[in-house]
Protein backbone atom coordinates (compact mmCIF):
# COMPACT_ATOMS: atom_id res chain seq x y z
CA UNK A 1 0.00 0.00 0.00
CA UNK A 2 1.05 3.54 -1.17
CA UNK A 3 -0.05 6.79 -1.19
CA UNK A 4 -0.07 8.45 -4.34
CA UNK A 5 -0.94 11.91 -6.05
CA UNK A 6 -1.70 12.74 -9.18
CA UNK A 7 -1.15 15.98 -10.94
CA UNK A 8 -5.16 16.33 -11.32
CA UNK A 9 -5.45 16.27 -7.73
CA UNK A 10 -2.34 18.82 -7.04
CA UNK A 11 -4.62 20.88 -9.63
CA UNK A 12 -7.77 20.50 -8.26
CA UNK A 13 -6.57 20.57 -4.63
CA UNK A 14 -4.57 24.24 -6.08
CA UNK A 15 -8.71 25.59 -7.13
CA UNK A 16 -9.83 24.74 -3.32
CA UNK A 17 -7.19 26.89 -1.59
CA UNK A 18 -7.87 29.43 -4.20
CA UNK A 19 -11.72 29.55 -4.06
CA UNK A 20 -11.64 29.11 -0.37
CA UNK A 21 -9.08 31.69 0.53
CA UNK A 22 -9.74 35.18 2.09
CA UNK A 23 -8.24 37.20 -0.65
CA UNK A 24 -9.44 40.41 2.05
CA UNK A 25 -7.67 39.10 4.71
CA UNK A 26 -4.89 38.16 2.49
CA UNK A 27 -4.20 41.44 0.69
CA UNK A 28 -4.15 43.52 4.16
CA UNK A 29 -1.27 41.59 5.21
CA UNK A 30 2.30 42.69 5.20
CA UNK A 31 4.20 42.33 1.99
CA UNK A 32 6.04 39.25 3.43
CA UNK A 33 2.99 37.29 4.87
CA UNK A 34 0.77 38.11 1.92
CA UNK A 35 3.42 37.12 -1.08
CA UNK A 36 3.93 33.77 1.63
CA UNK A 37 0.16 33.10 1.56
CA UNK A 38 -0.23 33.59 -1.93
CA UNK A 39 2.54 31.19 -2.69
CA UNK A 40 0.98 28.58 -0.40
CA UNK A 41 -2.58 29.26 -1.76
CA UNK A 42 -0.50 28.52 -5.75
CA UNK A 43 1.78 25.27 -4.02
CA UNK A 44 0.03 24.08 -0.90
CA UNK A 45 3.75 23.75 0.21
CA UNK A 46 3.84 25.02 4.33
CA UNK A 47 7.79 24.81 4.80
CA UNK A 48 8.76 27.02 1.75
CA UNK A 49 5.76 29.26 2.55
CA UNK A 50 6.68 29.90 5.84
CA UNK A 51 10.46 30.53 5.10
CA UNK A 52 8.95 33.44 2.55
CA UNK A 53 6.93 34.41 5.71
CA UNK A 54 10.40 34.42 8.09
CA UNK A 55 8.19 32.57 10.42
CA UNK A 56 7.97 29.59 11.78
CA UNK A 57 5.42 27.03 10.09
CA UNK A 58 3.36 26.56 13.10
CA UNK A 59 3.08 30.85 13.37
CA UNK A 60 2.61 30.26 9.56
CA UNK A 61 -0.23 27.49 10.15
CA UNK A 62 -1.97 30.17 12.22
CA UNK A 63 -1.53 32.77 9.41
CA UNK A 64 -3.08 30.01 6.63
CA UNK A 65 -5.66 28.98 9.13
CA UNK A 66 -7.04 32.95 9.55
CA UNK A 67 -6.61 33.32 5.67
CA UNK A 68 -9.10 30.58 5.59
CA UNK A 69 -7.47 28.25 3.11
CA UNK A 70 -7.55 24.98 3.75
CA UNK A 71 -5.14 22.78 3.99
CA UNK A 72 -5.71 20.26 1.04
CA UNK A 73 -3.38 17.79 -0.21
CA UNK B 1 33.27 28.86 -17.52
CA UNK B 2 33.40 25.24 -17.35
CA UNK B 3 32.72 23.12 -21.13
CA UNK B 4 30.10 21.17 -19.60
CA UNK B 5 27.18 23.34 -19.52
CA UNK B 6 25.74 23.80 -16.17
CA UNK B 7 22.39 22.95 -14.72
CA UNK B 8 22.04 24.49 -11.45
CA UNK B 9 23.22 27.19 -9.82
CA UNK B 10 22.95 29.13 -6.58
CA UNK B 11 22.51 32.30 -5.48
CA UNK B 12 23.42 35.09 -3.06
CA UNK B 13 21.79 38.33 -1.68
CA UNK B 14 23.84 40.43 -3.27
CA UNK B 15 23.01 38.89 -6.47
CA UNK B 16 19.17 38.49 -5.91
CA UNK B 17 18.51 41.97 -4.75
CA UNK B 18 19.94 43.58 -8.18
CA UNK B 19 18.82 41.33 -10.32
CA UNK B 20 15.22 40.85 -8.99
CA UNK B 21 15.23 44.90 -10.08
CA UNK B 22 16.47 44.01 -14.13
CA UNK B 23 14.11 44.02 -16.78
CA UNK B 24 15.56 40.72 -18.40
CA UNK B 25 15.36 39.09 -14.54
CA UNK B 26 13.53 36.16 -16.18
CA UNK B 27 16.71 35.00 -18.52
CA UNK B 28 18.23 33.36 -15.86
CA UNK B 29 15.90 30.92 -16.09
CA UNK B 30 16.51 30.27 -19.58
CA UNK B 31 20.17 29.18 -18.36
CA UNK B 32 19.58 27.35 -16.07
CA UNK B 33 17.15 24.39 -14.77
CA UNK B 34 16.87 25.65 -11.13
CA UNK B 35 18.40 28.38 -9.41
CA UNK B 36 18.56 27.35 -5.84
CA UNK B 37 18.39 30.19 -2.91
CA UNK B 38 19.72 29.33 0.38
CA UNK B 39 17.36 29.76 3.29
CA UNK B 40 20.21 32.52 5.08
CA UNK B 41 19.52 34.20 1.90
CA UNK B 42 15.91 34.12 1.83
CA UNK B 43 15.67 35.48 5.47
CA UNK B 44 17.79 38.57 3.91
CA UNK B 45 15.83 39.43 1.60
CA UNK B 46 13.14 42.43 2.76
CA UNK B 47 11.64 44.38 -0.37
CA UNK B 48 8.10 43.33 -1.84
CA UNK B 49 9.15 43.72 -5.50
CA UNK B 50 12.39 41.21 -4.63
CA UNK B 51 10.48 38.56 -2.71
CA UNK B 52 6.92 38.71 -4.72
CA UNK B 53 9.69 37.76 -7.76
CA UNK B 54 11.52 35.27 -5.64
CA UNK B 55 7.76 33.41 -4.45
CA UNK B 56 6.52 33.56 -7.43
CA UNK B 57 9.35 31.98 -9.01
CA UNK B 58 9.84 29.48 -6.04
CA UNK B 59 5.90 28.55 -7.09
CA UNK B 60 7.10 27.68 -10.92
CA UNK B 61 10.34 25.67 -9.89
CA UNK B 62 12.73 28.47 -12.15
CA UNK B 63 14.04 29.03 -8.18
CA UNK B 64 14.41 26.57 -5.25
CA UNK B 65 14.59 27.16 -1.63
CA UNK B 66 18.08 25.12 -0.40
CA UNK B 67 18.03 24.33 3.42
CA UNK B 68 21.44 24.47 4.72
CA UNK B 69 23.15 21.07 6.52
CA UNK B 70 24.93 20.71 9.19
CA UNK B 71 28.20 20.27 7.12
CA UNK B 72 27.47 22.67 4.94
CA UNK B 73 27.16 25.07 7.49
CA UNK B 74 30.41 24.08 8.86
CA UNK B 75 32.36 24.03 5.84
CA UNK B 76 30.53 28.12 5.46
CA UNK B 77 32.25 28.67 8.47
CA UNK B 78 35.69 27.31 7.57
CA UNK B 79 35.30 29.41 4.88
CA UNK B 80 34.73 32.79 6.54
CA UNK B 81 37.50 31.84 9.32
CA UNK B 82 39.20 31.56 6.28
CA UNK B 83 38.82 34.85 4.86
CA UNK B 84 39.52 36.57 8.02
CA UNK B 85 42.77 35.40 8.23
CA UNK B 86 44.09 37.64 5.25
CA UNK B 87 44.32 41.11 5.77
CA UNK B 88 44.02 41.15 1.94
CA UNK B 89 40.92 40.06 1.18
CA UNK B 90 37.59 41.68 2.17
CA UNK B 91 35.97 38.93 4.53
CA UNK B 92 33.53 36.81 3.06
CA UNK B 93 30.33 36.05 5.24
CA UNK B 94 28.24 32.92 6.17
CA UNK B 95 25.10 33.98 3.16
CA UNK B 96 27.67 34.13 0.30
CA UNK B 97 30.09 31.32 2.58
CA UNK B 98 27.27 28.98 2.42
CA UNK B 99 26.48 29.16 -1.42
CA UNK B 100 30.67 28.49 -2.16
CA UNK B 101 30.04 25.84 -0.23
CA UNK B 102 27.44 24.54 -2.06
CA UNK B 103 28.86 25.16 -5.13
CA UNK B 104 31.74 23.41 -4.62
CA UNK B 105 30.04 19.97 -3.04
CA UNK B 106 26.85 20.09 -5.79
CA UNK B 107 28.93 21.66 -8.75
CA UNK B 108 26.42 24.55 -8.65
CA UNK B 109 27.17 28.14 -10.35
CA UNK B 110 27.28 30.50 -7.93
CA UNK B 111 25.73 33.73 -8.56
CA UNK B 112 27.13 36.57 -6.89
CA UNK B 113 28.14 40.43 -6.84
CA UNK B 114 30.46 40.08 -3.34
CA UNK B 115 33.92 40.95 -4.89
CA UNK B 116 35.27 38.86 -1.33
CA UNK B 117 33.44 35.76 -2.40
CA UNK B 118 35.27 36.04 -5.98
CA UNK B 119 38.73 36.94 -4.48
CA UNK B 120 38.55 33.88 -1.96
CA UNK B 121 37.97 31.61 -4.30
CA UNK B 122 40.38 32.39 -6.86
CA UNK B 123 43.20 32.04 -3.66
CA UNK B 124 41.89 28.97 -2.49
CA UNK B 125 42.93 25.82 -3.79
CA UNK B 126 39.79 23.86 -2.74
CA UNK B 127 37.60 26.88 -4.21
CA UNK B 128 39.19 27.80 -7.42
CA UNK B 129 37.24 25.69 -9.89
CA UNK B 130 33.68 26.66 -8.52
CA UNK B 131 32.48 28.70 -11.28
CA UNK B 132 31.96 32.27 -10.14
CA UNK B 133 28.81 34.82 -12.02
CA UNK B 134 28.01 38.07 -11.53
CA UNK B 135 25.37 39.91 -13.44
CA UNK B 136 27.99 40.43 -16.24
CA UNK B 137 28.64 36.73 -16.71
CA UNK B 138 25.09 35.94 -16.45
CA UNK B 139 24.14 38.94 -19.33
CA UNK B 140 27.35 37.77 -21.19
CA UNK B 141 26.13 34.27 -21.11
CA UNK B 142 22.70 34.59 -22.26
CA UNK B 143 23.73 37.17 -25.10
CA UNK B 144 26.06 34.22 -26.26
CA UNK B 145 23.02 31.56 -26.14
CA UNK B 146 21.38 34.24 -28.23
CA UNK B 147 18.19 34.01 -25.13
CA UNK B 148 18.75 38.38 -24.81
CA UNK B 149 17.66 40.25 -28.51
CA UNK B 150 21.33 41.82 -28.75
CA UNK B 151 23.74 41.71 -31.37
CA UNK B 152 27.68 41.45 -30.16
CA UNK B 153 28.28 45.27 -30.51
CA UNK B 154 25.97 45.73 -28.20
CA UNK B 155 27.19 44.12 -25.08
CA UNK B 156 28.40 46.89 -23.62
CA UNK B 157 25.23 48.96 -23.75
CA UNK B 158 23.58 46.04 -22.38
CA UNK B 159 26.03 46.32 -19.42
CA UNK B 160 25.16 50.00 -18.85
CA UNK B 161 21.37 49.09 -19.08
CA UNK B 162 21.81 46.52 -16.33
CA UNK B 163 23.76 49.04 -14.00
CA UNK B 164 21.71 51.96 -14.75
CA UNK B 165 18.57 49.73 -13.93
CA UNK B 166 20.08 48.46 -10.52
CA UNK B 167 20.84 51.76 -9.53
CA UNK B 168 17.40 53.36 -9.48
CA UNK B 169 16.26 54.15 -6.10
CA UNK B 170 13.03 52.84 -5.49
CA UNK C 1 40.64 23.23 3.75
CA UNK C 2 43.78 24.27 1.91
CA UNK C 3 43.79 27.79 1.97
CA UNK C 4 46.31 29.89 0.18
CA UNK C 5 47.99 26.96 -0.83
CA UNK C 6 48.78 28.59 -4.15
CA UNK C 7 52.88 29.09 -4.57
CA UNK C 8 53.91 32.45 -3.57
CA UNK C 9 54.62 33.81 -6.99
CA UNK C 10 50.71 33.09 -8.24
CA UNK C 11 49.34 34.21 -5.20
CA UNK C 12 51.92 37.66 -5.81
CA UNK C 13 50.25 37.73 -9.29
CA UNK C 14 46.81 36.90 -8.06
CA UNK C 15 46.62 39.57 -5.32
CA UNK C 16 48.36 42.60 -7.45
CA UNK C 17 45.76 41.93 -9.47
CA UNK C 18 43.11 42.05 -7.31
CA UNK C 19 44.48 45.27 -5.57
CA UNK C 20 44.55 47.17 -9.51
CA UNK C 21 41.38 46.00 -10.02
CA UNK C 22 40.06 48.01 -6.27
CA UNK C 23 42.14 51.18 -7.23
CA UNK C 24 39.78 50.58 -10.33
CA UNK C 25 36.63 49.97 -8.77
CA UNK C 26 37.45 52.67 -5.55
CA UNK C 27 37.74 55.30 -8.20
CA UNK C 28 34.58 54.10 -10.00
CA UNK C 29 32.47 54.52 -6.56
CA UNK C 30 34.42 57.82 -5.59
CA UNK C 31 33.44 59.64 -8.84
CA UNK C 32 29.90 59.00 -8.83
CA UNK C 33 29.46 59.00 -5.20
CA UNK C 34 27.01 61.68 -4.27
CA UNK C 35 29.28 63.36 -1.83
CA UNK C 36 26.08 65.71 -1.12
CA UNK C 37 23.68 63.58 -0.10
CA UNK C 38 26.69 61.56 2.04
CA UNK C 39 27.74 64.38 3.86
CA UNK C 40 24.45 65.10 5.16
CA UNK C 41 23.65 61.20 7.06
CA UNK C 42 23.88 60.71 10.09
CA UNK C 43 27.35 60.22 11.78
CA UNK C 44 27.23 56.30 11.71
CA UNK C 45 25.53 55.43 7.98
CA UNK C 46 27.56 58.68 6.43
CA UNK C 47 30.61 56.67 8.42
CA UNK C 48 29.25 53.43 6.82
CA UNK C 49 28.93 55.15 3.15
CA UNK C 50 32.70 56.58 3.02
CA UNK C 51 33.45 52.71 4.23
CA UNK C 52 32.18 51.55 1.44
CA UNK C 53 33.18 53.61 -0.49
CA UNK C 54 37.25 53.03 0.16
CA UNK C 55 36.46 49.56 0.75
CA UNK C 56 33.44 47.72 -1.71
CA UNK C 57 32.88 45.50 1.34
CA UNK C 58 28.84 45.95 1.58
CA UNK C 59 28.94 43.34 4.46
CA UNK C 60 30.67 45.38 7.01
CA UNK C 61 29.39 48.57 5.89
CA UNK C 62 26.35 47.12 6.24
CA UNK C 63 27.32 46.31 10.00
CA UNK C 64 28.42 50.01 10.44
CA UNK C 65 25.35 51.36 9.48
CA UNK C 66 23.22 49.20 11.57
CA UNK C 67 21.00 48.27 8.56
CA UNK C 68 20.57 45.17 6.84
CA UNK C 69 21.63 44.44 3.65
CA UNK C 70 19.01 45.00 1.19
CA UNK C 71 18.42 48.24 3.20
CA UNK C 72 22.09 49.25 2.35
CA UNK C 73 21.60 48.83 -0.80
CA UNK C 74 18.99 50.99 -1.43
CA UNK C 75 20.73 53.73 0.64
CA UNK C 76 23.82 53.10 -1.53
CA UNK C 77 21.16 53.83 -5.00
CA UNK C 78 20.64 57.04 -2.92
CA UNK C 79 24.17 57.83 -2.46
CA UNK C 80 24.22 56.99 -6.10
CA UNK C 81 27.01 54.19 -5.88
CA UNK C 82 26.98 51.89 -9.07
CA UNK C 83 27.63 48.26 -7.65
CA UNK C 84 31.30 48.01 -9.84
CA UNK C 85 31.10 45.14 -11.94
Amino acid sequence: MRATVKLEDLEEAREIRRRYANWDYIRKQPPRIRVALEYYVETGDLYVASRIAGVTIEEFNELRIKAGIPNVC
Amino acid sequence: MSAREPEFAIADTCFLIDWARYRYRDVLFKLFKTVFVPETILREVKSENTIAWIASNLAKGHLTLYTETADVVSEATSIVEASKRSPHLISVELPEAVCLAVGRRRGYVVLTENRGLILFSSISSDYRDVAIWRALEVIAMASLKELLEIECSDLEARFKEYEEETLISS
Amino acid sequence: MRFLELNSADLDEVLKRYAEEEAEAREVRRRYADWDYIRKQPPRIRAALEYYVESGDIRRACLIAGMDLEDFRELLRRANMPVVV
